[in-house]
This record gives C-alpha cells, structure tokens and sequence, in this order.
C-alpha cells in the first residue's frame, strides 16, 4: 500500500494536467500582464514601449476611475452580505422546518434563476427595467405608485441598487443551497437540548443554528466579496459601467479600456492591481474571520 | 411544526416563487405574442393567437441547432477533460505521499480566487499567437482551467470520507494505481462527480465574456452569441428576442431539472466539510 502511495510518476502524472491547464490560463497570463503593465502599448501586436511604473502611479494617484471601481465593487460586496445573506440563512432554516414534499419543490424552484446564461438575465432584466415597455414600470403603474416609475438603470442614483437586485435575484439559490446543506448538517440532539432549556423559535434558530453555521458562513462571505469584485458580465451587458461610472467595475473598466480605449498597457496594469486586490481582501477577511477553509 | 404554521409557511413561500419567477413567466409569455403588445399597459397578455413566428425566426435565422451543437461540443468535452483532470488531482492531493502536496493545493485554489477578468487581456495574446482564439480549444482550454480549481476543491473534500480499506484490498489484488483510481475510486466519488459535471455543464454552457473574447468566427460561437446576434439583427422585435431566450434556457432548465436532487447532495456533501 504504501508503495503504491508513494509512485512518484504516478504522482507526477496526476498532478500534472492541472497544473499544465493552470499555468497556461493563470500563471502564464499574469507574468505576461506584468510585462505589459509597465509598457505602453496600444493593442496587443503593436509596438511597446517601456514606461516603468508610471501606469502605476497614474492609476493609484491620478484614476478616479479606478477608485470608483473598487468602491462599487465594496458596496456590492457590502450588499450580498447585508441583504442577501441573511435572507439565505432565513429562507434555508424555513425550508428546513417545512419538510416533506414542499422542501424538496420550492428547493428547486428557488435554484431555477442560477441556471439562466447571464445573457439572458442581462437582456431579460434590461427588457423588464426598459423606461418604455418594461414591466417594473407597468407593475408599479397598476399598484398606484405611478410616481416611482423610472428609468432605473439609465439613473446614476438607481443604476447600482438596480443592479445588485439583479445580482441578488440571480445569485440567491447558490446562496440558500449551501447555507441549506449547512442547516442539515446541524445535529437533531443539539435542537432538543436547546428546547430542554426553554429556547425555541426564532431565539431557538438565533442561539443554536446561526453559531453552527457560522463556518459556512465565514466561507460564503469571503466567496460574496469576492464575487462582488470578480463582477462583470451583468455589467457589461446591462449598463456597461454607465451612467457616468455610477456602475463601474474594475474587470468592466480594464475591458474597456484595453479593447475600446486602446490602453493595453494600461489595462494590463490595472488587471495586475485587479489580481492584487483580491488576494489582499480574500487573505484579510480570512484572518478577520479566522477561516480555516480558504486559508492558504 | 404546528399544521397552521405550516401552512402560513407554504403560501408564503408560494408567493415568494411566484415573484422570483415573475421575470421568467412574463418572458415567455410576451415570447408568444406580437411585439406590439410589449406597449400596452397590460402586465401579462392572453395571446388570442400563439404567433410562433417568433420561435421560426428563433430557430431559423437565429441558427439555433448550429450555436446548439457548439454549445453542446464545449461543454462535453470540458466536463470530460475536467473530470479525468480533478479527480486524479484530487486523488494525489488526498491519498498519495509527497512533499510539495500541501503547496500545490493551496497553489491550485488559488484559482478560484484569481479573477479570470484579469487574465483575458493576455490570453487573447496568448491564445492568438498559439492559434486557439477562433477554434473549439479556445473555449474548451479556458473552461477547463476554470472549472478544474472549484472540481477539484469538491472531490478532494468528498474523497477523504471514503475509507482507505478499499484501496487496500485493490492493492492486495495487484491493481495498479490507476485502475484504483479509475475502476475504484471514481465510481465511489460518483455522487461528488455529478455535482461536478453539472456544474461545470452550466458554466460552459452559460459563459459569455470568454466566448466574446477569444471567438469570432462564425463557426465556433456558442449559444450565448445567438442571444446577442439576435438583439442586433432583430433590435426592433422583442418578440423573437424573447423568443430566442426562451429557446436558450430550456436546455439548462432539463439538465437542472434531471440532476437538481445530486446537486445538492454534492454540496452537501463536499462544500460544507471543506
């Protein structure tokens, strides 16, 4: 047995493939983008010129841009937490009470959206928040709240929480998925010792369910920050960052900028500063939440 | 639970489905009527008649079957390749005996962190100067480096609940390592290779902003395209439009509907143990 555990080309050709397809669709690109990030280069192709760290410095000290980015992406982030969340954990405690044939269907009903290509939700969307046909206007026209009609994602004072409910609608089964599969896995003897001592409902759930669940927890908040950053397509295809950067994100703006703009460069350096960003808060929300299980 | 809250809860949760899936009913429906309709007041429309001219235009000059059978090739041979990848990954970083094991795990979950946003600008280079961009390998590569981190996250979590006698009694009867791992190991981590499959089938099937990069040509475009070529050439005919969404999802609702009880005992049994 032990032999056989320790066949090194056996090793060797297991662990190899994946870490070939990692090197060529990870590391291989990020060492390239450092390249690029000091450069100044119009487009992949073209003449490159070496510009040191001015790109950095432009972006850290000059680009507003930038900043906004990163601020949206945290007040996203700030949002999956504080609404979505505990909307999750709620939903997943009720399905666990209700039982029988109706936890099985509504499990799988809440789940259908994160199925959906995120073309179709961002078409989708932008059709039912559209100012002309859409059907949020019409919806709040029949209620009688004509006066909240709007343009919602073509106003810089709507676009952002418009598209965090987007988000929130098309991420909110992942979320209850795992958080339910945390609520089964809570011992039934930890829910009658609590009654023993007179807790029950919602101080039953408060005191004995979100403690236990508190590693799942832990692993699904540094997973919503960094989906929060990570977030572009929604973007790109609903209000591409617009209006007037209210929905910039960074994977939005160093598209933009290397394809549209002609800033390879430049985009390169901000897709550094991207990877940066990232490692940083998933490693600080690791020790602040003392995470075991994305620790590195 | 009393049978009055029960109750109280079901209606509840009835309401909240029909809200959640309010976007989705309120797209096929206006899928089957004429796009004049869309400027009406009404919230849901009764179509007097079905106009199935719609899913004709879907189908026909939407080149549904041809975007359909790209999506379909992706997405198999991805599920293929990152199945055979992670699970004997998964197998090296749980069972066998080596010094770099611990580091080369963290190395390869560092992949899900990493955002792949970051690194498309220079794989379009890459991929360019290798030939990928404009072939099925500029898709399947990609997808499958991007779904091997989470797969294999899932199968190293679901392997070690398996207990190692089984292998023992392998290695008594002579196998060789890769017979355990491929006739033992992998039909006892079949629940976990489900939730694997499933999910990385979704991804494939549903991403975009890879596609948008590195395709296109014609020929190689997945689904998602079709949704987007369409609003281009049909911009004034919601009708279609919805139609072609409504063609695009169906695929992905069957394959949730068939395999929705293994996704959730996939996660349940491998994210939550971690």
């Amino acid at each position: 047995m032990h032999k056989v555990l320790n066949d090194r080309l056996a090793i060797f050709l297991f662990v190899f493939p994946g870490l070939a397809f990692f090197v060529l669709t990870f590391v291989a690109p990020i060492i390239l983008s450092g390249y690029y990030s000091f450069t100044e280069t119009l487009a992949p192709g073209t003449p490159v010129k070496m510009v040191g760290f001015s790109n950095f410095t432009e972006i850290l000290f000059h680009d507003e841009r930038f900043w906004l980015s990163l601020r949206n992406a945290l007040l996203l982030g700030l949002g999956f937490v504080v609404i979505q969340h505990p909307i999750c954990i709620l939903f997943a405690i009720m399905l666990d009470r209700i039982g029988g044939k109706a936890e099985k269907w509504f499990r799988t009903i809440f789940f259908i959206p994160c199925v959906i290509s995120v073309v179709v939700i961002s078409r989708m969307w932008l059709s039912v928040l559209d100012p002309t046909f859409g059907i949020a206007n019409k919806v709040l026209a029949s209620i009688g709240l004509s006066d909240l009609q709007h343009a919602w994602l073509g106003d810089a004072s709507t676009a952002l929480g418009s598209l965090l409910s987007i988000l929130i609608w098309s991420g909110f089964g992942w979320g209850l998925l795992f958080y339910y599969a945390g609520v089964k896995g809570i011992p039934a003897d930890m829910y009658e010792a609590a009654r023993l001592d007179g807790a029950s409902g919602f101080k039953l759930h408060w005191r004995i369910t979100v403690p236990l669940l508190s590693p799942v927890i832990t692993v699904q908040i540094t997973l919503a920050v960094i989906t929060a950053l990570k977030q572009m397509e929604t973007v790109f295809l609903t209000t591409n960052g617009g209006p007037g950067d209210s929905t910039q994100f960074l994977a939005v703006y160093l598209y933009n900028q290397a394809f549209s703009a002609s800033n390879y460069g430049y985009a390169n350096a901000i897709s550094i500063l991207f990877i940066l960003v990232c490692l940083i808060i998933t490693f600080v929300l690791n020790k602040l939440t003392k995470n075991k299980n994305l620790d590195f | 639970m009393t049978k009055s809250k029960r109750t109280a809860l079901w209606i509840f949760f009835l309401l909240v489905a029909c809200v959640q899936l309010f976007p989705l009913v309120w797209l096929t429906d206006f899928s089957l009527v004429e796009s004049s309709e869309f400027f009406s007041e009404k919230v849901l429309v009764w179509p007097d008649s079905i106009k199935w001219d719609n899913y004709i235009n879907a189908w026909v000059d939407g080149n549904f079957l041809h975007y359909l059978w790209n999506s379909v090739f992706v997405s198999f041979v991805t599920i293929v390749l990152t199945v055979i990848v992670s699970i004997s990954m998964a197998y090296a970083f749980t069972r066998m005996n080596w010094k770099w094991r611990p580091f080369f795990y963290a190395v390869i979950l560092l992949g899900i962190m990493i955002p792949i946003h970051a690194t498309l600008l220079p794989n379009f280079s890459i991929f360019k100067s290798l030939g990928l961009t404009n072939s099925y390998w500029g898709l399947i590569l990609p997808y499958t480096s991007v779904s091997v981190p989470f797969s294999t996250f899932i199968l190293t979590g679901f392997m070690r609940s398996i207990p190692v006698e089984i292998e023992e009694s392998g290695v008594m009867d002579g196998a060789s390592i890769y017979r355990i791992v491929f006739q033992l190991i992998l039909p006892l981590t079949m629940p976990a290779v489900v939730t694997v499959a499933v999910t990385t089938f979704l991804n494939c099937w549903n991403e975009f902003i890879m596609a948008y990069t590195f395709i296109s040509d014609e020929r190689f475009k997945t689904l998602p395209f079709s949704v987007m070529n369409f609003a281009g050439q049909y911009s004034s005919d919601y009708g279609s439009q919805f139609a072609v969404m409504v063609l695009t999802s169906i695929p992905a609702i069957i394959i949730y509907a068939m395999f929705n009880e293994k996704i959730t005992k996939g996660v349940m049994a491998g994210a939550v143990k971690g």
